[in-house]
């Protein structure tokens, strides 16, 4: 972490991640915030990277960058005049109320983690040549039923929209699985 | 809980791969099916039945070339045959036989356009249209041998033909017709049994045969769906009478009847062709008619039956050279008044592929 | 159908090929013993330079940095002997980064003047005609040509169309395109980043190109470009599962989500996975061609129905970069098909003879070709049938599989020394299961469409309505 190319790339980043959060909301257009919404996942991913976590920072890319985004796209595909200006909403303050309070809750937990204890020697003494064994060993073994029920979880979501979006009458003649 | 969506307007055309020449259809589509389908023709409008009252008979022939350019030896046949019918003139025994023979030909090359068109349409990627310009491609030199034009040939005369065909044709006509049964069963192995064109072709554009009738569609469109209409064999015209030929009729009336029923027949035009060639006798080419005919006062309605059905032509004298009406019925255009019937409801690919099965040309729907 | 004699070449197209005046004509024309003879001549020949590379490479060259067989090693020497000269690690890193990123560059920008070159004159082969044969020898600078042009040519935005996003589809569709190369091992040290979660990354990257194609469809204010973007979206999003399901299964055997050793596991036991699950290497394949636009699965930019699809406003070297990226993401597609499922860099031992990514670039052609030959002779599906195919077909089935691998995975772990018998029927249990499966499930979706090829009835009758009716009766 004391490489200047480590400083670097975080610099670079985090700039990245930072600069495109704030334009998503400062953008009026909302195809234009969903843009500005990826770059800011995968400036997120490359941190992570940075972090020699790579299961996570592909893991946002597949599931953020490359899944949450279509399914946003296709949230406001279905959104009658999604190209208009959004920037007079009436949800302005509930949204910057609760943005405000995630921000506290981040900034509480920063300070008052103690730092030391996560850099220095006992960061060396970490493995992180291969992260992906312990991850997968974590999940099947102490947090096995955390992963059963989300698993469980979804795959009711997955029935339930497949019962919401099944034709009564069977059979479209261009039945888009959607 | 369908999800609804803004329906929307589509332009295909004037300019568009799918839609075989300058032709729009104005399209308003819900997600992928089609909710109303408008067509707008008049883009290739060249005035040829207005023009046509001002030109003797035989002037008007370069006119029908222009009309189907794709089967311009039918349309030349269908006018010649009306003028004689008109004004009594006879054509000479040998004529008849060249005339059997190009339209024929012209029969194979037209069909052979439609079905490479229409699985380019159905989106294989040019190949079967380029194996079966092979023998358009014979085809045409043929006709480039004898009269000197490969799409516009002028070739058919009131009381004959234009020229008699050069020794070195009748050589190149057998080889052509000599190979032409094994290419056919080339295509015939190649796409029929294809699952792909099967499950894109079969049951898509489905017209009834009381539809079909109704409809008045004419040619492979009203042959596809089972009724045994051929003006060749219904009414014979010039000697096709003389000749031993069947009918090929599809079962379902949809887009694949359609297509076999167009590569059946090329199979049929080979074996007229190759009977032509054993029957027809020596003699003139052309009878000698007067430079500006005159037919008696009346009118006439003659037809032929062209590669995309009944093309029509009815006449009307006043007794001067020109003709007093000219009008041209249009089998493409009649074929295409069904697409609005069959588009609504379908898909927009199933929609492109009905249009490449109607078989449309542009020159003649418009005129 | 067939009614030629035996002794006449199969069709008239190949008799017409060996009459004419090429080289090609020549050796058709060429008696049989002759043929014979130039095939073990070549053969000897073969054999004689790969018995002087065998001395000369084997024997004396084994990881020197001049061993061309692995450029990883050369690669290696270079770091180590600038780190023993005190040249700073950022440096080393860097060095090592951009000598590695150059090689792949310059493997894809190579292959983006010959790839068009080679479809265009294999579908030209196809389709009896000449191909590109005017600029340069055999027309090989034909797609130089063609770059050229597009970069000449204006690039037009239409009206209405958003500025910015408009601008942003060509560029980012090409990060995903160069990003899956990084993971793909050449030889055993010649792999960009050798992450350990390589399978994972690929699936990763694949889903990203997904956003720029649809930014590309709605940014161009076209109906025809959103129809295609639409399209393209939704076929990407359902043909992801069926390759993440059948490279599940390829993890879960070899037991690692490294590319490299998924390699050398498949050398190791002299297999390749093709042979062991032969459906997920359909799957994986017939989705592929699904992901990056190729016929039979093209209807994202099916011509013939929306023009050019989600880049139909897109005019100039706009244009020409999306058409770029689907001759990279082909060959993309073609080096992965090769690791996973087709060895990877061995070849029985040929590795150690001949340089790993001089294999790795045959497999990778012959993948490619096998595209070239799927887009000279299928039609296109319809969109509803694709899905159905996914979704219907392609998933469960891969499911099914998925679950009867981690029971041979388990086996495998559980085997000291597995041998032929093992994975011999391993092999035979999933093809029988893959044949037993694909047909029940056909004839439960009744999809038996050979069937309904029926052939135009000839009569000789003439009449109407009621004629029609008689001749459909006795059928």
């Amino acid at each position: 972490m004391d490489s200047p190319a480590f400083l670097l790339a975080f610099l670079i980043l985090s700039g990245i991640t930072v600069t495109s959060a704030l334009l998503v909301f400062v953008a009026r257009n909302l195809m234009h915030a969903l843009a500005f919404l990826v770059l800011s996942f995968l400036g997120m991913a490359g941190l992570f990277m940075t972090l020699s976590a790579d299961f996570i920072a592909i893991a946002q890319i597949l599931i953020y960058a490359g899944s949450i985004s279509v399914l946003m796209v296709f949230a406001v595909m279905l959104t009658p005049l999604a190209s208009r200006d959004n920037g007079n909403s009436l949800y302005v303050i509930p949204a910057l109320m609760g943005g405000a309070g995630i921000a506290g809750l981040v900034s509480l937990v920063a300070i008052e983690t103690d730092w030391a204890e996560h850099s220095g020697d006992a960061l060396k003494a970490a493995d992180f040549e291969r992260t992906v064994p312990v991850i997968g060993d974590l999940l099947l073994g102490r947090y096995v039923l955390a992963f059963e029920v989300a698993s469980v979880l979804l795959f009711i979501a997955l029935l339930g929209a497949i019962l919401l979006v099944q034709d009564r009458d069977g059979g479209d003649a261009t039945g888009e699985a959607q | 809980m369908p999800a609804s969506t803004e329906p929307y307007v589509l332009n295909i055309g004037p300019q568009h791969p799918s839609t075989h020449g300058v032709f729009r259809l104005r399209v308003v589509m819900d997600g992928e099916v089609i909710r109303d389908l408008d067509m707008i023709v008049g883009y290739l409008h060249r005035s040829m039945e207005k023009l046509a009252e001002e030109r003797t008979y035989t002037q008007n022939i370069p006119f029908t070339d222009r009309a189907d350019y794709l089967a311009a030896m039918s349309s030349n046949l269908g006018l010649a045959l009306a003028a004689e019918r008109l004004s009594g003139v006879v054509p000479t025994e040998r004529s008849q036989y060249l005339r059997v023979i190009f339209a024929e030909l012209q029969r194979i090359a037209s069909h052979a356009m439609a079905n490479g068109t229409l699985i380019s349409d159905a989106g294989a990627w040019q190949t079967p249209l380029l194996y079966m310009f092979r023998e358009r491609e014979k085809i045409l030199d043929l006709f480039e041998m004898t009269c000197g034009a490969r799409l516009t040939t002028n070739y058919m005369r009131i009381g004959g033909v234009a020229f008699e065909p050069p020794p070195e044709f009748w050589p190149a006509l057998q080889e052509l017709v000599d190979e032409l049964p094994e290419r056919i069963d080339e295509y015939f192995e190649l796409l029929t049994d294809n699952e792909i064109f099967l499950g894109r072709t079969r049951n898509v554009g489905v017209i009834s045969a009381a539809d079909a009738i109704n409809g008045s569609l004419t040619g492979p469109a009203l042959r596809g769906s089972g009724v045994p209409w051929d003006l060749r064999k219904a009414e014979p015209y010039c000697v096709y009478d003389r000749f031993n030929f069947d009918i090929p009729v599809g079962t379902n009336g949809d887009v694949y009847d359609r297509f076999m029923v167009r590569m059946e027949e090329t199979k049929q035009s080979v074996a007229i062709i190759r009977q032509a060639m054993e029957q027809i006798p020596a003699g003139p080419h052309k009878n000698d008619i007067p430079l500006a005919l005159r037919p008696e006062i009346g009118e006439i309605y003659s037809r032929v039956e062209s590669p995309r059905g009944e093309i029509g032509f009815y006449l009307v004298s006043d007794g001067t050279p020109a003709p007093y009406r000219f009008h041209l019925r249009a089998p493409s255009m009649i074929n295409l008044s069904l697409l609005r019937e069959l588009g609504v409801g379908a898909s927009l690919p199933d929609a492109v592929v009905t249009l490449g099965s109607l078989d449309i040309v542009v020159g003649e729907i418009d005129r | 159908m067939s009614h030629l004699p035996a002794s006449q070449s199969a069709t008239p197209m190949l008799r017409q090929i060996a009459e004419r005046p090429t080289v090609r004509g020549a050796l058709m024309r060429a008696p049989l013993p002759v043929k014979v003879f130039g095939a073990l001549f070549v053969l000897g020949f073969l054999a004689l330079n790969a018995g002087i590379a065998y001395v000369v490479i084997d024997g004396r060259l084994d990881g020197q940095w001049y061993d061309v067989r692995d450029l990883g090693v050369g690669v290696g020497a270079l770091t180590d002997w600038m780190r023993d000269q005190g040249v700073p690690e950022v440096a080393v890193y860097l060095t090592s980064a951009i000598v590695g990123a150059t090689g792949v560059l310059s493997l894809v920008g190579v292959w983006l003047i010959i790839g068009p070159w080679l479809e265009r004159r294999a579908i030209a082969k196809f389709q009896v005609r000449m191909g590109p044969n005017r600029n340069g020898p055999f027309g090989l600078f034909q797609s130089l040509a063609d770059a050229i042009k597009l970069m000449q040519k204006e690039v037009i935005i239409p009206r209405g169309a958003d500025k910015i996003l408009y601008f942003i589809p060509p560029v980012f569709i090409f990060v995903p395109a160069l990003l899956g190369w990084a993971v793909v091992p050449w030889a055993p040290e010649m792999t960009y980043t050798d992450l350990d979660v390589g399978v994972l990354f690929t699936i990763a990257i694949s889903s990203l190109g997904v956003l720029a194609v649809f930014l590309a469809g709605w940014a161009s204010n076209n109906h025809y470009s959103l129809l295609g973007a639409m399209r393209t979206v939704a076929m990407m999003v359902s043909y992801e599962i069926p390759i993440s399901l059948s490279l599940l299964s390829v993890a879960m055997l070899t037991s690692s989500m490294r590319l490299s050793e998924i390699v050398a596991w498949q050398s190791n036991y002299n297999v390749w996975m093709i042979v062991i699950l032969p459906f997920a290497a359909f799957a994986f394949l017939f989705s592929s061609t699904a992901e990056i636009n190729r016929t039979p699965n093209d209807i994202g930019e099916a011509e013939s129905e929306i023009v050019a699809g989600f880049y139909t406003e897109y005019s100039g070297m706009k244009g020409g970069l999306f058409m770029a990226v689907e001759l990279g993401n082909a060959i993309l597609v073609g080096a992965l098909m090769s690791t996973f499922f087709l060895g990877g860099y061995t070849m029985f031992g040929l590795e150690t003879w001949i340089p790993g990514y001089l294999i790795l670039l045959t497999k990778i052609m012959t993948v490619y070709l096998f595209f070239v030959w799927l887009r000279a002779t299928l039609p296109r599906f319809r969109l509803d049938q694709l899905m159905g195919f996914a979704w219907k077909f392609l998933i469960p089935i891969s499911m099914v599989q998925v679950f009867v691998v981690a029971i041979q995975a388990s086996v495998l772990a559980r085997v000291d020394a597995p041998g032929v018998f093992v994975l011999g029927s391993f092999a035979i249990i999933n093809l029988s299961m893959t044949i037993l499966l694909v047909r029940l499930w056909a004839s439960r979706m009744s999809v038996s469409t050979i069937q309904q090829a029926t052939k135009p009835i000839l009569t000789q009758v003439v009449g109407g309505l009621r004629a029609a009716e008689q001749i459909r009766k006795p059928v």
